[in-house]
């Protein structure tokens, strides 16, 4: 008695649904996966098979100091941002919605603009004759121009500038879901406001605060055109040792196995994160 | 008492203190660029001599500025259409597909937002540079639209996510085929999420500089690019005109996406 | 089978090991409104589903007016349905939403603009014509689904709990508006629900399920004074159970019982044969079947725990001497003196009690 019965809201185009997200497979696969594979590949293939590349890179000194000096910069700009983003996260998580919106707005304006544009203003503001050094030298802090720029300094104000909306606004969402219920019963229990702040507030916290240094990290290691613009020649990092090893130097072999260094690092934190942190995904510029 | 903004005493006051120096501190520069733009001294001595629009004028009159320009808008907007149309057939797929390995396919999706995007721009450039892509239009659009996918993808899977399938069951019911429905009420169901992958596209490829670097022939360049050789030559105010027509371009297309957004949910 | 309007024939739904729906079968004539009656998880929307065309029976046929309907996909089977979440297209109007069928199916601007005033009319929301689904209320909402669900004139209507996520007094009035449509409009209903007070103001036969199958189907009055399964009799209505020690039959339709407590009651109903009969037996009685034992009767003795003024009636919390508890309701204005923590013995009307056996 039974016909043939027909299932309509089935996804169409084929196999269960899996037909549709064939074009995005096919481009990712294509221009994203076989490319980065096959540019690892030619880290132990160049210029013959082995790890030479690898070991290179960890015991020349040139490279080494530029790993060195990249988880530097790294752990350098996650820990200030942190230090500086969460008094601000804080007070968005306690504000009501329309005195925060006018902090959102600018906090999301300055992620949104155009890189280039937020590096080159510290460029201008950093430099010898800019504005800073102006400042302290007409009011006799200084009585030189202090080097802002070009050095670890001007790397690190301008990557804690970037950085700091992407720590923010984690450490914000976090906060905002702890009850202050919580923390006025700890008041009640008797604990002074420094005693609640560090056995309540901070533990509570910390999954966001965490969470976004993993990922600030993250994107720390990767980035290429703030350090490039403002740091001189003695702190590139790994991101500008690879342009560097690839299109001046055209050393595929070193700027793959330096490629790899940085994917697989990225690939260990970001799984870190994804397992204890179950992440949200934001991207490395 | 800590996070009861009535209660906290002395803590609001350092609060603030910190909020308002890191608001100072990111919105500062931007608004300086806008200002030297508009500065006289082509050595960025601020404040400036004297105001002129000169370096707008020397903008839009230079033909490797304005070519760039050109070239960056075409780009994106290609980018934005392909990336927001694999978006939708990706997520369709994801949403409402039944085939295993979903959460492998998803997770795939994401990768270029999550790795470094120096790692991709060298692996691309090896491989455009193998089969005579490199500096082509072609290319650019590729890459970017890697780039560009995952934002595209996220935001139309969660308004499809959130959206009640029942909607499209009843129109089915009332008669109008799966693929009817999904064009009349599913789609227009999720338009916000359409746009905003669209303007996430956009603006990913309008601003993108790592790949753009790789790919640049003396051709074809980005305007990312051109700053960027700019800023590693001569630190002339024109970037500044050209910074700040950015970040203008910038802020106009999120108002008008925020505008649009309103009318759409009126 | 040639008489009836849409039948059920063995439907069977399996989603994997689990067995939703086993063997059901029913048929409806033109015109009338059938409920599917029963707890979560019973299978009726599954049902109800399938005949939509949202699931594929795993077994079994549907047909409307004789012919099968399962080969035909959802969207040409010309079957209206409300849901439980009111699936309003957000992004049109309401006259817009009233119009989407008649669009797809081509009719013409004229006659379309004059069946969605009709439909407007009909669910008495004159002055919505131009609102958005977000600016009407929940009650509202499910009108213009009603309406729009029968703008294309469907031969059934199906109905998914369409009441269930709104409050009690919006829910009665629109169980008003649901029996005047019906009677306007004479459109074959099936309707969901797990509320049988609805299913017995709204419908002309309801079918009980339980664990994938249909009890019983009947009227409501059928299902209230004749349920045929334990489970019928404890859903629709109010019900105590009693323990039965002991069963013996008199004749083929009476009993004789013995309570726990060596009571003996004679002249009960009996259903079924009681060859066969396993372990437990039951009986069914109604709270307002039970009175006051007279001095000459047999009754059975109680005490009362808790009286309960429920306005039109006083509703009494009694416990047995084995010590199972019943609820017994009179008329307030029966109401004699105190009877709190007092002994009492009560009879009831012993044709209305029924005995079940598992």
């Amino acid at each position: 008695m039974t016909t043939t019965a027909y299932k309509n809201s089935a996804p169409f185009f084929g196999t269960r649904g899996l037909g549709m997200a064939l074009p995005s497979l096919f481009l990712l696969v294509l221009f994203f996966v076989v490319p980065v594979i096959a540019l690892l590949l030619r880290s132990v293939t160049e210029p013959e098979f082995g790890l030479q590349n690898y070991r290179e890179l960890f015991l020349t000194s040139t490279y080494s100091r530029v790993l060195y000096n990249t988880f530097l910069v790294a752990g350098l700009v996650t820990s200030i941002s942190l230090f500086l983003g969460y008094p601000v996260a804080w007070l968005l998580s306690v504000l009501p919605p329309r005195k925060s919106m006018v902090i959102f707005a600018i906090i999301l304006l300055s992620m949104w603009t155009n890189l280039l544009a937020r590096t080159y203003a510290w460029m201008v503001l950093l430099q010898r004759t800019g504005v800073i050094n102006k400042f302290l030298l007409g009011y006799g802090f200084i009585s030189e121009p202090l080097p802002l720029v070009n050095n670890l300094i001007g790397v690190c104000i301008g990557m804690v500038y970037i950085m700091l909306p992407f720590i923010i606004l984690p450490m914000h969402a976090t906060l905002r879901t702890i009850d202050p219920a919580i923390l006025q019963a700890a008041a009640l229990c008797g604990a002074g406001r420094w005693q609640a702040f560090r056995r309540v507030l901070l533990p509570l916290s910390a999954s966001g605060a965490l969470s976004g240094s993993l990922m600030v990290f993250v994107m720390s290691l990767g980035y290429f055109v703030t350090p490039a613009l403002l740091g001189g020649a003695n702190n590139m990092m790994l991101a500008g040792m690879i342009s560097q090893l690839i299109q001046s130097l055209l050393n595929w072999g070193l700027g793959g196995a330096a490629a790899f260094i940085l994917l697989s690092v990225t690939l260990a934190l970001f799984a870190i994160q994804m397992r204890y942190f179950g992440g949200s995904l934001m991207g490395a510029r | 008492m800590l996070l009861s903004y009535d209660r906290m005493g002395s803590l609001k006051v350092f609060l603030w203190a910190i909020t308002l120096l890191i608001c100072l501190f990111l919105i500062v520069p931007i608004l300086f660029i806008g200002a030297l733009s508009f500065g006289s001294s082509p050595w960025l001595i601020f404040p400036p001599p004297s105001w002129t629009i000169k370096w707008y004028q020397q903008f839009f009159s230079e033909p490797r500025w304005i070519n760039a320009a050109t070239t960056s808008f075409q780009i994106a907007v290609v980018v934005m259409v392909s990336s927001v149309l694999l978006g939708l057939s990706a997520s369709f797929s994801i949403v409402r597909g039944t085939f295993p390995g979903k959460f492998l396919l998803r997770t795939l999706f994401m990768t270029p937002m999550i790795l470094p995007v120096v790692v991709f721009s060298v692996a691309i450039y090896m491989l455009f540079l193998r089969i005579g892509l490199g500096g082509t239009f072609i290319g650019f659009v590729i890459a970017h639209t890697i780039l560009a996918f995952p934002f595209a993808f996220i935001s139309i899977t969660n308004s499809l996510e959130r959206f009640d399938k029942s909607i499209e069951d009843a129109a089915i019911l009332c008669g109008a085929s799966p693929i009817q429905a999904v064009i009349k009420i599913t789609l227009p169901s999720i338009r916000l999420g359409i746009l905003s992958a669209a303007l996430f596209s956009f603006l990913i490829s309008w601003d993108e500089v790592v790949v753009a670097i790789f790919m640049a022939s003396p051709t074809l360049q980005t305007l990312p690019v051109v700053i960027w050789g700019a800023l590693r030559q001569e630190l002339t105010p024109t970037i500044a005109a050209a910074s700040s027509l950015l970040v203008l371009l910038t802020l106009a297309l999120i108002v008008f996406a925020g505008v649009f957004r309103k009318s759409l949910t009126r | 089978m040639s008489q009836s309007f849409l039948s059920v024939e063995g439907f069977k739904k399996t989603f994997g090991d689990v067995v939703a729906v086993d063997n059901v079968s029913l048929s409806l004539s033109k015109g009338e409104f059938l409920t599917f009656l029963g707890p979560s998880g019973s299978g009726k929307s599954t049902t109800l589903y399938a005949i939509a065309g949202f699931d594929i029976p795993t077994e079994g046929d549907i047909r409307i007016e004789g012919k099968s309907i399962l080969s035909i996909p959802s969207h040409k089977r010309n079957i209206g349905m409300v849901f439980q979440r009111y699936t309003l297209f957000p992004h049109l109007t309401i006259s817009e939403n009233i119009a989407f069928p008649l669009r797809v199916r081509r009719r013409s601007a004229a006659e379309i603009s004059a069946r969605v005033k009709e439909m407007i009319a009909l669910v008495r929301l004159e002055g919505f014509e131009h609102r958005m689904p977000s600016q009407l209320s929940g009650g509202q909402q499910q009108r213009v689904a009603l309406a729009r669900a029968l703008a294309y004139d469907p031969p059934v209507l199906l109905m998914d709990e369409p009441l269930s996520a709104l409050d009690k007094k919006l829910r009665d009035d629109l169980q008003i508006e649901i029996r005047r449509i019906h009677q306007q409009t004479g459109v074959t209903i099936l309707y969901v629900t797990h509320d049988q007070e609805e299913a017995l103001r709204l419908s002309d036969r309801i079918a009980v399920f339980n664990h994938g199958r249909i009890e019983q189907i009947g009227s409501g009055t059928e299902l209230y004074r004749s349920p045929k399964t334990r489970f019928v009799a404890g859903f629709v209505g109010d019900s105590n159970f009693l323990r039965v020690e002991q069963v013996s039959a008199v004749g083929r339709d009476e009993a004789i019982i013995t309570m726990p407590d060596g009571t003996l009651f004679d002249k009960i109903p009996l259903q079924h044969s009681l060859f066969g009969a396993t372990q437990t037996c039951e009986i069914m009685i109604r709270p307002q079947s039970i009175r006051l034992a007279k001095d000459d009767e047999i009754g059975l003795e109680v005490v009362v725990l808790d009286v309960t003024f429920l306005g039109e009636s006083v509703s009494l919390y009694l416990a047995t001497k084995w010590g199972e508890t019943l609820i017994m309701r009179i008329p307030e204005r029966s109401m004699i003196g105190s009877l709190a923590q007092k002994h009492i013995r009560i009879a009831w009307e012993r044709n209305e009690s029924h005995l079940f056996f598992s």
